[in-house]
């Protein structure tokens, strides 16, 4: 087991640091599109860490972001950056803490359609607080540039990345799988499931609380209505399940998919990037599960027969 | 209790119960979770907007055009995507899970096929909005017209369950699907006129919705979260249910927000909505399913 995960993980730690050298030798469109690939690997990669592994599919993930941007706009200036994303993580942890048992107890569809309603929930309070505050929007002046926000970036999602591999490969990851496949079965065989998913719950929440606080530095601006917008969430689950969200490698495929795809079409038509993918993710669902990191792995063991 | 205010709640709460009827009817026969259910109410909207601003006609009678064109979405999506897919023993093991999924899919579709055909901003025409004075409150007709249809469906659909031949043999596969089978009622016929009778009444519910405020092609998911609270409310399957939990989300809905103010408004449905699935994820009334 530790073997495989230091195969792949030193795979990737290799890979993240050869990218480090990307903004010398590339221009700054380069770079912040790679920024955005980054940054929705580092999403993804933490949304299975729940979703992926337990099978409670978080349509809520962009609750976390938004609770990490809103921090980082609250702090802004009064804390060093350095300061700011951990806060920024360990609050959206405080969040996950807070609503995560009571909301992991609550099974299949349901647990799906209360996550969004959550994160839709937390929305309108901080659109709430902000209005009795009388603030439409938070400026964020003197941010750092693309290049030093590429680096946290590559940062996230590496930490992402290997956190997703040591739980799929670890016990907890097991155990995560086995409440998956049987919650009950898991339960009666001594797994304590309801300390389990809230764990993971935490663990996929710190990742994009920092990210968001990322964000908002890229665009230098807080609006609780974009922070929290629930297509960052669709996204993610799309991106995942376009991908396969079983392990850490094919959801990378479908973010990588995903983010070309907007590249092409957000600017112009950015209707047509979100029909294409709402139509993705019918597709995937209904003649490819397992997505597409699944098929690859199924024609592989196909052909070495 | 002021009369202005529970004419108010009966308003919405005859609109919440007439979506979450067919939100219900779906569920309930196929399980399937069809959080595009609030795309159907807006695609009726804008046939009643389109209806009276290009054609000059009437959102009455735009209706029995909204209706059909929603059927046909909902045989299209049938025929196109479940009836292969529910042969599928890996698909049919996680049905309620992938049919979100999917559905969710279908919403974010339609949202946006609609925000590109007509653009994504709010639109409303007028439609009888003069006031008249019934027992001491001062209501649009709108309203009223609003209120009298909703519950006279919600009405015709409780009996139509109760008393017609398709509304009892829908029952009956919403209560044993096997043993329905067993006795002869064509599953695939009564699945495919559920999800139209269910994608008609959204569409009615739109039609209706259109009549008394602003219409825009993201307003469907709000709608669709508010169903569903109607429906956990009333319990899943329970036809009955639904309308009493349309009438109590109405209530809740319109006090609140006289008590509190009108920007409490989605917070106070989300909280209800979180309230509820973590409290009472059975229902408040009826036994619900098993929920795995």
């Amino acid at each position: 087991m530790m073997a495989r995960i230091g195969r792949a993980a030193s795979a990737v730690t290799a890979v993240a640091l050869l990218a480090i050298a990307l903004p010398v030798v590339a221009n700054s469109y380069v770079v912040g599109v790679c920024f955005t690939l980054l940054v929705w690997i580092a999403l993804t990669e933490s949304w299975i860490v729940i979703s992926g592994m337990t099978g409670y599919i978080s349509l809520g993930h962009v609750v976390f972001v938004g609770v990490g941007a809103y921090v980082a706009a609250l702090t802004w200036l009064a804390l060093p950056i350095w300061l700011i994303l951990p806060l920024a993580g360990l609050t959206a942890a405080a969040l996950a803490m807070l609503v995560g048992y009571p909301c992991l107890r609550v099974r299949g569809p349901y647990f799906v359609i209360l996550t969004f309603g959550l994160s839709e929930l937390v929305k309108y309070i901080v659109v709430n607080i902000e209005s009795a505050l009388t603030v439409s929007g938070r400026v964020l002046f003197g941010a750092p540039g693309v290049e030093t926000l590429y680096l946290i970036a590559l940062a996230l999602a590496w930490v992402s990345v290997i956190l997703a591999l040591i739980v799929r490969e670890s016990r907890f990851g097991a155990a995560l799988r086995a409440i998956r496949e049987n919650e009950e079965a898991a339960e009666t065989i001594g797994v304590a499931i309801g300390k389990f998913k809230a764990a993971a719950f935490v663990l996929s929440s710190i990742v994009p609380g920092m990210v968001g606080a990322l964000l908002i530095m890229r665009s230098t601006y807080f609006e609780p209505l974009e922070a929290f917008n629930p297509q960052t969430s669709v996204l993610i689950v799309t991106m995942a399940v376009i991908g396969g969200s079983d392990r850490p490698f094919g959801p990378m495929l479908g973010v990588v998919f995903l983010v070309l795809l907007q590249e092409l079409l957000w600017t112009n038509l950015p209707q047509l990037y979100m029909i294409v993918v709402g139509a993705l993710l019918v597709a995937v669902v209904i003649w490819l599960p397992g997505g597409i990191y699944g098929r690859i792995q199924r024609m592989a063991t196909a052909a070495a027969r | 209790m002021s009369t202005q205010l529970l004419i108010a709640a009966l308003v919405a709460g005859s609109v919440y119960a007439l979506i979450a009827l067919g939100l219900n009817l779906v569920y309930g026969t196929m399980r399937l979770i069809n959080v595009a259910h609030g795309e159907v109410v807006m695609i009726g909207a804008y046939v009643a907007y389109w209806g009276i601003s290009l054609l000059s006609v009437g959102p009455l009678i735009s209706a029995f055009a909204a209706m059909p064109v929603a059927m046909a979405l909902g045989a299209a999506i049938y025929f196109g995507i479940f009836r292969r897919a529910m042969q599928s023993a890996e698909f049919m093991e996680r049905i309620e899970g992938n049919s979100l999924l999917v559905f969710f899919g279908v919403s974010v579709i339609l949202q946006n096929v609609a925000s590109l055909l007509f653009t994504p901003n709010q639109r409303g025409y007028r439609y009888q909005d003069e006031i008249v004075h019934v027992i001491g409150a001062t209501v649009p007709v709108n309203k009223l017209i609003v209120l009298a249809i909703a519950a006279a469906v919600c009405v015709a659909a409780v009996l139509f369950f109760r008393r017609s031949t398709l509304g009892l043999a829908i029952k009956a596969l919403m209560q044993q699907r096997e043993a329905s089978a067993l006795v002869g009622i064509p599953l695939t016929h009564i699945e495919l006129a559920s999800l139209c009778l269910g994608f008609a009444t959204a569409a009615l519910a739109g039609v209706l919705v259109s009549m008394t405020e602003e219409i825009s092609p993201f307003m469907g998911f709000p709608l669709t979260v508010t169903a569903f609270v109607v429906v956990i409310l009333g319990g899943l399957g329970n036809v009955l249910g639904s309308l009493i939990g349309g009438l109590i989300l109405g209530v809740l809905e319109t006090f609140g927000v006289a008590l509190t103010g009108p920007s409490y408004r989605s917070i106070m449905i989300y909280a209800v909505f979180i309230a509820v699935l973590l409290l009472r994820p059975q229902g408040l009334l009826g036994a619900g399913r098993s929920r795995t």
